[in-house]
């Protein structure tokens, strides 16, 4: 399908728009039978296409206790009751943070991001302008707790320079910090294992734990990749083009997933 | 048995200045907005607040200047905005702070739940959370250590036992015997954690309704001190099953929230104004507005 030239926002010829990409991208990541924590926005959304087509048995948890919830209207948050809608178990974070995460039976973590650095380390907390000045933001919540103690995670986010820095203002959430095996640095969970931006999606390189570019969406060229990434990317010889989502995946997502464009405008 | 009824303002009396309080709500949930204003109006300061995830309720106590030492996880209020006054204290340095995360935060209550002075924990590490409680006062609270069993290695928390816990049910009896719908965050650890428990309740109901179904009960009488029976004690936040948040109400706070100037004036409109929660409850539009925002059966909000 030819695309224009642009990811941000709409694509001009075919319609589709960049967190349409990103939402089936992120579900392709899940597998079913996989047991998965994902953070509200578009790693729900993500979970719940995957759910919906390939992945009809894959759990999904939130923090606050709620197991696979099948919202029919869009919560504002983890807490809402419409998270909560149709979950087949509410419990608590000791539950699924504590006898789920850290048990170490979670195979993904779904998470978004203020910043992310080359090694995959987030950044939920603060942000710092030019002049140093520190704004804060939130915090960790169960961001920490997922990155540190989920098999792999993916991190889904919007790719722009600023978010995508050398270092990250505050290390929130760990990936290779340092470029340091998960081992090194004590930590049980696998780490970052994809990044999905509205332009790529990105691995990390098995050898140096840097951020490495596995496709492009379509339509966006790898100068303007690196042009909107504040640190130095892996290229690999052969990089695909990002599937657009299918025409199902679409009707989903637009109709019954997020009908009134919360997380998808 | 003593009558463990009480209001709010008969509890809050009871709260000494500096006391360390742990607060249940998430976000834009089961806030304890009733004992929050309370608290404001009673003005009791220098509090120590220790909470999984922050919401509104610890945004207006750290707006109103009450609280000197606060111990988080992170928090928000959800899409309709940061929590303006707790991100402006740890910008200005205006309280002593401690970032945590959720887990580590509900293992701190587990370890004080449990009687246990510390817990092993496997998150924080690699991280600029844990760089920072060590660099600061919250060091006492963090150290590093080997498993005896195994050699590996570990983050040794603290036990966390606030000196009252509050938590906001939806049903309980007289005796305290709580029932919580919807998921639960790390009420239990906290309320179970503490050396006094506080619990506001949308409902009081005979003993007989909790005999029915007692697996439900999640806080028993016997660790309850005191039950405020405060229906839409939460409003703006929502509460599982009886009502949904107030989206108009909370777009308005957080448009005060923003600039400390404005806080005030919403404080005065919203607390210092209303002799008690019936008051506020009318400011938000009474019973017209409460019959918009009540829960469907089905759906729960």
């Amino acid at each position: 399908m030819p695309v224009t030239e642009g990811t941000k926002g709409r694509h001009a010829q075919s319609d589709i728009r960049a967190t349409e990409i990103m939402a089936a991208a992120g579900a392709r990541e899940l597998h079913d039978g996989e047991v998965v924590v994902v953070g509200l926005g578009l790693p729900e959304v993500a979970s719940v296409l995957a759910k919906r087509t390939h992945a009809p048995s894959l759990a999904t948890l939130l923090e606050t206790g709620v197991m696979n919830p099948r919202p029919k209207d869009t919560p504002v948050g983890l807490p809402d009751s419409r998270s909560f809608y149709g979950a087949t178990c509410l419990s608590g974070f000791l539950d699924v943070m504590g006898m789920n995460l850290h048990r170490g039976v979670v195979d993904v973590g779904f998470l978004g991001a203020l910043e992310l650095d080359r090694y995959g380390n987030i950044n939920t907390t603060l942000v710092k302008d030019d002049s140093g000045k520190v704004r804060y933001v939130n915090g960790s919540a169960g961001g920490n707790d997922v990155a540190s103690l989920a098999k792999r995670v993916i991190v889904i986010m919007r790719h722009e320079k600023r978010k995508l820095p050398l270092a990250v203002a505050y290390l929130t959430s760990p990936g290779f910090v340092g470029g340091r095996s998960r081992q090194e640095l004590h930590l049980r969970g696998g780490g970052p294992s994809r990044v999905i931006t509205d332009m790529a999606v990105l691995g990390f390189d098995a050898a140096t734990h840097a951020m490495s570019v596995l496709s492009l969406h379509p339509g966006v060229g790898l100068e303007e990749l690196k042009a909107n990434t504040g640190f130095p990317l892996h290229i690999p010889n052969e990089i695909a083009t990002t599937p657009l989502p299918t025409a199902e995946e679409l009707r989903l997502l637009r109709e019954e997933i997020d009908p009134t464009g919360v997380h998808l405008k | 048995m003593a009558n463990k009824l009480k209001s709010a303002a008969e509890v809050v009396q009871s709260i000494p200045s500096g006391t360390h309080i742990a607060l249940g709500g998430f976000a834009i949930a089961r806030n304890l907005i009733a004992v929050v204003h309370e608290l404001i109006r009673q003005q009791k300061g220098d509090l120590t607040l220790s909470q999984g995830v922050v919401g509104l309720e610890t945004d207006l106590l750290v707006g109103a200047g009450l609280v000197g030492h606060l111990i988080m996880g992170g928090g928000s209020l959800d899409r309709f905005g940061p929590a303006h006054c707790v991100n402006r204290a740890r910008e200005t340095k205006s309280l002593r702070y401690e970032d945590y995360t959720s887990l580590s935060i509900c293992f701190r209550y587990l370890a004080g739940a449990l009687g246990l002075s510390y817990m092993p924990i496997k998150v924080l590490f690699a991280s600029e959370i844990l760089e920072r409680l060590e660099a600061g006062p919250g060091a006492s609270d963090v150290k590093r250590s080997t498993c005896p069993f195994t050699g590996e290695e570990y983050v040794l928390l603290r036990a966390l036992t606030p000196d009252v816990s509050f938590v906001h049910v939806q049903i309980a009896d007289r005796d305290g015997n709580c029932q919580i719908n919807g998921a639960r965050w790390a009420n239990e650890e906290q309320a179970k954690a503490a050396r006094r428990l506080i619990v506001v309740t949308e409902q009081i109901v005979p003993t007989e309704f909790i005999q029915r179904s007692p697996e439900r009960t999640i806080i028993p009488g016997h660790r309850v001190e005191a039950v405020i029976h405060q229906p839409y004690g939460a409003l703006p936040t929502c509460v599982h099953g009886c009502y949904d948040y107030d989206a108009d109400h909370l777009r308005l706070y957080v448009e005060h929230a923003k600039e400390p100037e404005r806080f005030k004036k919403y404080l005065e409109n919203f607390v210092f104004s209303c002799r008690d929660h019936w008051e506020y409850l009318e400011k938000l539009g009474g019973l017209p507005r409460i019959e918009e925002l009540r829960a469907d059966p089905i759906s729960g909000y």
